[in-house]
């Protein structure tokens, strides 16, 4: 019998006292509890702060308006404090420190056993029903930046005129890019890293159960205060937000500070949940060796959020610090610094992408090898590369920071090391054009993805070349080059491989099968839009355009014209790629357990997957990569270092 | 299967010294095999179609008069060494994702397909070969940038300012000041002049002094390829020598609120004469 | 790691069944992940601090009149974490020798001493000769004092939580892990308190005596 005992043999296991009915307080809560107290208390918050905080709206000599920034300030806080209050999220810790401990009855409920699809609204702790409302969550974030990338391109496509007026159309800029930059550091992790990975590593959830609702509903508390900012003057200094041009900014300008604080702690719990149950609830026989390459990365995706996300945070505190209290971290006039921020900021804007790209690249890897029928190639490669990346991606940083004449001679060594991240970016690519190598695809919508994707990493990386070089970059940066570059790995890179991921593990999210040949054409719109916007973004960049303008040369109209039009065909591509998915998810044919044929272990159980996901935990005897016949080349020796099949 | 009798595993012996194959007929058989060739021959393909992007992105570049200046030329230089050293490695990889989408068979459908790819492992020689080319690339990117990099810095006066150093006594200070939204450029060698367009003679070399009055803005001469930031509090410092006539374009490069796109000005460099008289026309004169 | 679901040999966790030791090293990783985030944005603060302080831009970085925090309360503080600090960790000999009423002893001085010195931390910043307000080592030491604060009310939720569960039973000589977690955590607190008191009071003046004045080009 395995020693991890399954739930339902917990019947003989003394239980502490039930109080009250399965669920406790939880019984009682749900979203529409969240955001009524939410609310309540952040109107309570502004109606009683009105009268203490004055006076408003009052400019000093350093553009702070202290007292309407604290009271917005207060007011968001108060939100998100209501709000989780509310959803039961406070549960928890003090159960925890009154000593009323969960009995299996409470955690069942929690796990949102015997409640249907009202889970799906509640504070649930199954990390399937978390999975989904990442899952949702991601589609809303993407098409509520995808929308607003629609608008920035009519106003840069409009060349004879201004669309918008300019502190709108920097507002957009800025809301578009924080919100599709959250949108991707959840869109893999969220949805794959809590639906699949507990299943696919054989553990009947996740480590903190707990952690799997906070994480998801903190996240949706810290929406809000995002949405709403375009209402209060908007976010008017690009997704990076500098000092000192955030203390100009109107009050909306809070709202960011307060989504970045608050995101950063469902990442960093999120972080430490996926971690924890990766590295100590692997089913038994899951060695290192054996662990399916999807989880590496999500662990080594996991590693740089925990590890840097508290810089950015930190960054915004003290620059909400700076609205608030008027402190001068940023302020030049009394003692701040703006290459301060700049660090802070960069600390983690640079492992950052790697955190969006590096889960999508793992689930490529994964889904591979299933529509290859091969093994995957060098699984010890891909491991060193998912380490190197971490590794080095902490000490490139400066790159960003090239031209802001901080520390000249700083140029040197990080152009070192952006140059060194790229040999282990390069086992990525290796292992991956390994296992395409002499397989046979089978051209399903996921495997399509991966083709996308490598050709996507190609310009990405060969353009970040050009970026990482010290004398190129005093040409290209602030152009819209960078913008071009990092469009091709974030997007065409991230969200490409995350359709991917999707359209694999739908089968077994939602039970159906994708529409594949309206999901494809919707795809391959899209990616066909995307190379004509991009490509001819690098082209304006290359001729001297700066970026975040939103009127320029006259020389630079043509490869507007051409980005505005490829991105109205990515509209169009996205719409109907949502379409198949929507359509699918309601009236798609059902899937079988195993459409792929896949050896990993989240498609050894059922779909739909049972609340305890196995009925008996499986030990595992071998790796998940073993597929393929011997090679029919024999004369030149192929190293076997597969380990035998012997189990003890 | 039992204790006793445990299944017995193949294992390749390594074959007797004299019996192993050379290493070039090694070489050749793997050559002669259909699909590597037709994959090397994409790759040449491949190679022949990027290598000409080399001279496309110059051309891009070019459109509004550059290059300006000595450090615009090593920039540009620089994007064409490294278009043309990345282009094998880019080709092959290219190469690669083609042919295996036509090269060896393909199935659709919606059934999974019967096993039927050699189940590769791995290849030690094809890992060596691939970081080792990889490193190679990278070293020669990182050993390029880096004498690039103190050759542009030489050519932007590096650190010595050069009225310190004794062979640039014709060097031009200016004063760069960014605020919202306009640049304004002063001269305390000339008199303290105070101008919103730069013009300077050709040839002579110049030194900026940047700063900003509010935000962070971003000094961009882009023909002649120099940026800087403009830092509130800080003072920040880059030089150029123009070599080219003309009226080229400045632009700031960091977002600094309402009309950042509008922040432009631009930059004239004329003779000697003409500058000199310029200098007198603002109502200043040569101190030095 | 294959304990047997027998009864006896070691307690079982009631939501999953599984023996307390599966779920206390699970929690083990979980705080020192915690911690590592932590670190990070306790370093956050301290380059913050030392970054400013090595730039002196404006030549405003000390407090107006040279009115530098007095350093004794800072020592006090860190005297006060440490102290509770120990008591937890000595709370914990308590337990795992069997003596319940002397972790309860031990996680209710602490908790009492954390309390004390959080009024402490509290008096010290809003007693300080500047406000945050004045110049960015006064912003800079007033965060490194309200991190600490948070910090404070952290371990006070933490110790009083200690002795509520030790009295309700939930801890016991044979499922004590808890206690140790608590004290892993109150051990890091006493660090990120320690490191913040070493900056605020050893970097004071700043090295810089030329920097430039704010739009400007001279010093």
């Amino acid at each position: 019998m395995s020693a991890t005992a399954v739930v339902h043999e917990t019947r003989d296991v003394p239980q502490p006292r039930q109080h009250g009915k399965p669920g406790g307080f939880l019984r009682h809560t749900s979203i529409v509890t969240g955001l009524v107290s939410g609310i309540v208390l952040a109107v309570v918050t502004y109606a009683i702060g009105s009268h203490f905080f004055v006076p408003w709206g009052t400019q000093n000599a350093d553009f702070t308006q202290v007292g309407l920034n604290a009271l917005i300030a207060a007011t968001y806080f108060a939100w998100v404090i209501g709000f989780m209050a509310g959803i039961g999220a406070l549960a928890g810790p003090i159960r925890w420190a009154l000593g009323h401990d969960l009995t299996h009855d409470d955690a069942e409920y929690m796990a949102g056993k015997g409640q249907g699809k009202w889970r799906y609204w509640k504070y649930t702790t199954d990390h399937k029903v978390v999975g989904i409302q990442y899952l949702v969550m991601s589609m809303v974030l993407l098409g509520f930046g995808g929308f607003l990338a629609m608008l920035i391109r009519t106003e840069l496509g409009a060349t004879w005129t201004e669309v918008f007026d300019p502190n709108f159309y920097n507002s957009i800029i800025g809301t578009h890019g924080i919100v599709m930059i959250i949108a991707l550091i959840i869109v893999v992790t969220g949805p794959f890293g809590n639906f699949i990975l507990p299943i696919m590593i054989g553990a009947r959830d996740m480590a903190f159960p707990r952690l799997n609702a906070l994480s998801f509903w903190l996240l949706f508390a810290a929406v809000p205060p995002l949405a709403s900012n375009l209402l209060l003057g908007g976010i008017r200094d690009g997704w990076t937000v500098y000092q000192p041009l955030g203390t100009q900014a109107p009050i909306g300008m809070v709202g960011y500070q307060v989504t970045i604080i608050i995101f950063a702690f469902s990442t960093g719990v999120a972080s430490v949940n996926l971690i924890t149950t990766s590295v100590t609830m692997r089913a038994r026989g899951m060695t290192w060796n054996r662990v399916p390459v999807f989880v590496i990365g999500v662990i080594a995706s996991s590693i740089m959020g925990l590890v840097w996300f508290p810089m950015f945070q930190y960054s915004q505190i003290l620059a909400l610090s700076d609205k608030v209290i008027n402190t001068s971290f940023y302020n030049p006039v009394h003692g701040g610094s703006v290459w301060l921020y700049e660090n802070l900021f960069w600390l983690l804007g640079h492992p950052e992408v790697y955190v969006v790209i590096i889960p999508g690249t793992a689930a490529l890897m994964e889904l591979m090898v299933v529509f290859l029928r091969k093994p995957l190639f060098s699984y010890k490669v891909a491991v060193a590369g998912f380490a190197g990346v971490v590794a080095i991606s902490s000490i490139v940083w400066v790159h960003h920071m090239y031209m802001t004449g901080w520390a000249p001679s700083s140029g040197y060594p990080f152009m070192l090391s952006t140059e060194l991240i790229s040999i282990p970016f390069g086992f990525l690519v290796l292992v991956m054009l390994g296992t395409l190598w002499r397989g046979k695809p089978w051209t399903r919508l996921p495997m399509m993805c991966v083709y996308a994707v490598i050709w996507d990493k190609v310009v990405g990386g060969i353009t970040g070349v050009y970026l990482s070089d010290v004398p190129v970059d005093q040409y290209m940066h602030g152009s819209m080059f960078v913008v071009a570059h990092f469009h091709y790995m974030l997007m065409g890179a991230g969200l490409f491989a995350a359709i991917g991921a999707t359209a694999y593990w739908f089968p077994k999210m939602t039970g159906r099968m994708l529409n594949e040949r309206v999901a494809s054409t919707g795809f391959w719109t899209a990616f066909f839009g995307f190379q004509l916007t991009f490509m001819s973004m690098f082209v304006a960049g290359l001729q001297g355009m700066p970026r975040r303008v939103l009127q320029f040369d006259n020389a630079f109209n043509i490869s507007n014209w051409l980005s505005t039009i490829g991105a109205y065909i990515i509209g169009i591509g996205m719409l109907i790629f949502l379409y198949a998915i929507i359509t699918s998810w309601r009236h798609g044919t059902i899937a079988s357990s195993n459409p792929w044929g896949g050896k990993t272990l989240e498609w050894q159980t059922e779909t739909p997957v049972p609340l305890e996901n196995f009925p008996v935990l499986p030990v595992v005897t071998g790796d998940p990569y073993d597929y393929g016949v011997p090679d029919p080349y024999g004369p030149i020796p192929v190293e076997d270092t597969r380990e035998p099949a012997v189990t003890r | 299967m039992s204790i006793d009798n445990p299944p017995t595993v193949e294992v390749d012996e390594p074959e007797e010294p004299t019996n192993r194959p050379r290493p070039d007929h090694e070489l050749r058989a793997w050559l002669s095999r259909g699909y590597v060739r037709k994959i090397l021959a994409l790759t040449i393909v491949f190679v022949l179609v990027i290598v000409p992007i080399a001279w496309l992105v110059i051309h891009f570049m070019n459109l509004s008069g550059a290059p300006a200046s000595a450090i615009m030329v090593e920039i540009e230089r620089t994007m064409f060494v490294f278009t043309l050293v990345s282009s094998p490695l880019m080709a092959i990889t290219l190469a690669i994702l083609v042919y295996s989408l036509v090269g060896w068979g393909r199935v659709s459908g919606d059934e999974p397909p019967m096993q039927e790819s050699p189940a590769i492992r791995t290849n030690g020689r094809a890992v060596v070969i691939w970081i080792a080319a990889t490193s190679i690339l990278a070293g020669f990117l990182v050993v390029w940038g880096l004498i690039e990099l103190a050759t542009i810095t030489a050519y932007a006066n590096g650190s010595t300012p050069p009225n310190q150093q004794p062979h640039a006594a014709r060097a031009i200070d200016i004063n760069v000041t960014g605020q919202q939204w306009l640049w304004t450029f002063q001269y305390p060698d000339q008199g303290n002049i105070q101008a919103s367009t730069l013009v300077v003679p050709v040839n002579v070399p110049l030194y900026f002094n940047v700063t900003s009055k509010d935000v962070v803005h971003d000094f961009w001469v882009v023909e002649l390829g120099v940026k800087i930031d403009a830092n509130p509090g800080a003072i920040t410092n880059t030089g150029v020598t123009p070599d080219k006539l003309g009226t080229f374009n400045i632009r700031c490069a960091e977002l600094c609120g309402l009309h950042h796109a509008y922040m432009e000005t631009q930059i004239k460099v004329v003779t000697q004469d003409q500058f000199d008289a310029w200098v007198r026309d603002m109502g200043g004169k040569r101190t030095v | 790691m294959t304990a047997p679901s027998v009864q006896g040999t070691e307690p079982l966790y009631p939501t999953t069944g599984e023996p307390v030791s599966v779920n206390a090293g699970r929690n083990r990783l979980g705080i020192w992940l915690c911690i590592v985030s932590d670190a990070t944005g306790t370093l956050a603060l301290l380059v913050a601090y030392s970054y400013l302080w090595s730039l002196n831009v404006n030549d405003a970085w000390a407090p107006p009149k040279n009115a530098w925090a007095s350093p004794l309360p800072f020592w006090l503080i860190v005297l006060g974490t440490l102290i509770a600090t120990l008591l937890m960790w000595w709370g914990l000999r308590s337990i795992s020798t069997g003596r319940r009423g002397g972790l309860i002893l031990a996680a209710g001085l602490s908790a009492l001493i954390v309390v004390l010195t959080l009024i402490g931390q509290i008096v010290q910043l809003s007693t300080f000769p500047f406000g945050p307000s004045d110049g960015a080592y006064a912003s800079a030491t007033f965060w490194l004092c309200l991190a600490a604060a948070f910090h404070l009310f952290t371990l006070f939720f933490l110790t009083t939580a200690i002795v509520g569960r030790t009295r309700a039973g939930r801890i016991a000589p044979d499922n004590h892990s808890h206690v140790r977690l608590v004290a892993m955590y109150m051990t890091w607190a006493t660090i990120a308190i320690f490191l913040g008191a070493l900056f605020a009071t050893t970097m004071t003046v700043s090295p810089n005596d030329n920097s430039p004045t704010f739009g400007t080009f001279s010093e």
